[in-house]
């Protein structure tokens, strides 16, 4: 893994959830022992069930919950561990994060231009003309203009507020966006418009993308590599195409062959595969872990599933 | 049925030609300027707080009251300690109505022997307006008979107290509009001491949450719990009888409620997925708090504030008229109502004109604060009313 160039390193983290006291305490492990590297400049798409930790690790990554154990690193720095005024700066800076409602992530009280301009306000950036040249760039830049800068969000679309959501975050440069579903809230039509707009920014921008979704049309037009994810545990991570061409992990399979075709003549023909843990894995003698079983194509598997996988490979 | 298992493809469907997926229009395009002017969340609880008549009706009588109460005590002529030893307990007389036969100054004594209504030092000349009944009691002519009590009292000619005087001889009017201004203030300070303090304290427990909110929560429990009349004669032994101690009884536990209040809004609001965005973007925690948090909140805080100002009138009335009020000879619209109640029967309207003035100033806060929170109700935005 070494010869490629991480911008973001996640080693083993965990981030468990208690509740109750006492006898009524209760653990949920959101996120349970994942590692995985994202290199610069690419789209990282992380996919899963629902409720399967994709939107937890995005936000324990910048640092909206403490990790319960595990490392993050960024360019080099460590960015989980106990938080100081300057590391919190260092995150901010570099990384900035979209959300997956565009209603609920605007402030109702805020005009588009507070809201956009919050970000260069927070870095210093004290000239108000300075301030409203910059917001309206960036809103420009989304698609909005000059005169949607004195509105409030609540007279917006809602691919508008999006857009304005990815303003937000692009104005403050940040070198990764963590961009948690900002489609899934959209309709179709809004959908293509949102991912062209992320598109073009990061090609502009040299951005790295965290893409988390459920949707895995959207992740496969847009990832480069993809991490699926099952109950808070990384099940395979490989190269966008290499993952749809040819999945190894049965869950993986599961989760691709739910995929609606817009053929109605295979869609007739299309079968579901069920994934049962117990049913497909026997991890009772041997313990699983992650498995480099082709370059770049990473499998959770135990020792005996991995001949298995090496002999279907050839 | 729409969906036939083995029904082929329509044939125009086979055939479409590649110009059809061609993209229609230029994806750079901006989006168009809204037409509308930008309406704010305060603009728009002004425009829905205009349409409502009722508040629109009990914001002026309180406008107006407050002005009265400014500017009354200044202009009658008296000062509200002015005491006169002749004109004790006079009824209302007011100059144009007294024309009327309302308000004009006159009373009726009962039980009066016939004879003395001529002797002009019991009754001076002109005092007499009629003689309601004539009876006979034992052996002496009695009458029934109303007086100019001006005349009666000697008061001279031109005098006017528009609600009379109390025991003393003072002008209720002054007193009355001078005890407005006191309760309204005692009001004003109490409720913007208690938003205060409650709006700090609620956003503590309820952004810091956990065991701060725990120990925060609890310790305002144990302050609630304390009976506010012995915690008001506990001032008023510590500090004397006075505007302070009753300011300090209506703070003590009074900003609890808010307290609570905000809480619950940061409760609310805290996890609202713009608070996260703003702090990935590295917001400060007093940023988010006051910025981000506290706007949403303040629909709530004003109604219930608005609310408070009556309470804490009549709180302040209720502690004067149980005698815990301030120190005599300021009066309040609760002293004058205790002083008033003493000669209830004989002179009705000392407690007529305060009763009446409480009674509107409290039914146009509350009519005022429904107005206030149907305005602010974030679910009618944009609503016509």
């Amino acid at each position: 893994m070494a010869e490629h160039d991480n911008i973001l390193e996640v080693r083993n983290l965990c981030q468990h959830f208690t509740t109750g006291r006492g006898r009524h305490r209760m653990t949920v492990k959101a996120v349970d022992d994942v590692s995985f590297d994202v290199r610069r400049a690419e789209t990282f798409g992380l996919v899963g069930e629902s409720g399967c930790g994709k939107t937890t690790t995005g936000r324990t990554i910048i640092r909206l919950y403490d990790p319960t154990s595990g490392t993050v690193h960024f360019g080099g720095r460590e960015i989980s561990g106990p938080m100081t005024a300057e590391k919190r700066r260092y995150l901010t800076d570099n990384i900035a994060m979209i959300f997956q409602d565009p209603i609920e992530s605007l402030n109702p009280r805020m005009t588009i231009e507070e809201i956009v301009g919050e970000g260069l306000r927070m870095r210093g950036v004290k000239d108000k003309n300075e301030l409203h040249r910059q917001v309206i760039e960036m809103l420009y830049k989304v698609g909005l203009t000059e005169e949607h800068a004195t509105r409030y969000p609540h007279e917006f679309s809602g691919g508008q507020r999006q857009r304005v959501g990815i303003a937000r975050a692009m104005i403050i440069r940040p070198q990764m966006i963590i961009a948690d579903e900002p489609v899934s809230a959209l309709d179709v039509s809004i959908q293509a418009q949102v991912i062209n707009l992320l598109n073009d920014l990061k090609a502009e921008m040299g951005l790295t993308i965290l893409f988390i979704a459920h949707n895995l049309s959207v992740v496969k037009y847009f990832s480069d590599r993809i991490g699926v994810m099952y109950y808070g545990k990384m099940m395979e991570v490989a190269r966008s195409e290499d993952l749809y061409a040819k999945p190894l992990h049965p869950y993986t399979r599961a989760l691709l062959s739910a995929i609606p075709e817009p053929n109605p003549i295979t869609e007739r023909h299309r079968k579901r595969i069920d994934y049962v843990p117990e049913r497909d894995h026997d991890y009772s003698v041997e313990k699983p872990s992650m498995v480099e079983v082709e370059p770049d194509h990473f499998v959770y598997c135990s020792p005996s599933e991995l001949r298995e996988i090496r002999r279907q490979l050839g | 049925m729409i969906y036939e298992k083995n029904r082929p493809l329509p044939e125009e469907l086979n055939n479409l030609s590649d110009e059809l997926f061609a993209p229609t229009g230029s994806e750079t395009a901006s989006d168009e300027a809204f037409k509308t002017e930008p309406v704010g969340f305060y603009r728009d609880a002004l425009n829905r707080l205009r349409k409502s008549k009722v508040s629109v009706a009990s914001f002026w009588i309180i406008v107006v009251i407050i002005l009265l109460a400014l500017i009354v005590p200044e202009i009658t002529g008296y000062s509200y300690t002015q005491q006169s030893v002749k004109g004790k307990n006079l009824p209302p007389k007011i100059p144009y109505l007294e024309k009327l036969g309302v308000c004009d100054g006159t009373q009726v004594l009962t039980n009066r022997k016939k004879s003395s209504l001529d002797d002009p030092k019991r009754f001076p000349e002109g005092s007499v307006v009629e003689i309601l009944k004539e009876y006979d009691v034992n052996g002496v002519a009695v009458v029934d008979v109303r007086v100019d009590a001006y005349a009666y009292a000697g008061v001279p000619e031109g005098e006017y107290h528009w609600f009379g005087t109390d025991y003393l001889g003072r002008d209720l009017l002054t007193r009355l509009f001078r005890g407005a201004r006191i309760s309204l203030l005692i009001a004003f300070i109490s409720v913007v001491t208690n938003v205060i303090i409650g709006v700090i304290y609620g956003s503590i427990a309820g952004y810091y949450g956990g065991k701060i909110d725990m120990f925060l929560t609890h310790f305002a429990e144990v302050l609630d719990g304390l009976p506010y009349i012995v915690v008001t004669i506990l001032f008023m032994i510590l500090f004397g009888s006075g505007m302070f101690s009753i300011i300090l009884a209506l703070t003590v536990t009074g900003w609890i409620g808010t307290a609570r209040l905000t809480r619950a809004q940061f409760y609310r609001f805290k996890g609202r997925e713009y608070v996260l965005a703003a702090r990935t973007l590295g917001v400060p925690d007093r940023k988010l708090i006051f910025r981000h948090i506290l706007p949403n909140t303040v629909g709530p805080l004003i109604t219930r504030a608005m609310i408070a100002i009556p309470g804490a009138i009549f709180s302040e009335s209720f502690l004067a008229y149980i005698g815990l009020g301030i120190k005599p000879p300021e009066p309040s619209i609760g002293t004058l109502l205790s002083v008033g109640q003493d000669v209830l029967l004989q002179y009705p309207t000392q407690t007529l004109f305060p009763a009446v003035l409480i009674s509107v100033l409290m039914i146009a806060f509350n009519l005022f604060s429904n107005g206030l929170r149907d305005a602010m109700d974030p679910t009618r935005r944009g609503e016509d009313v």
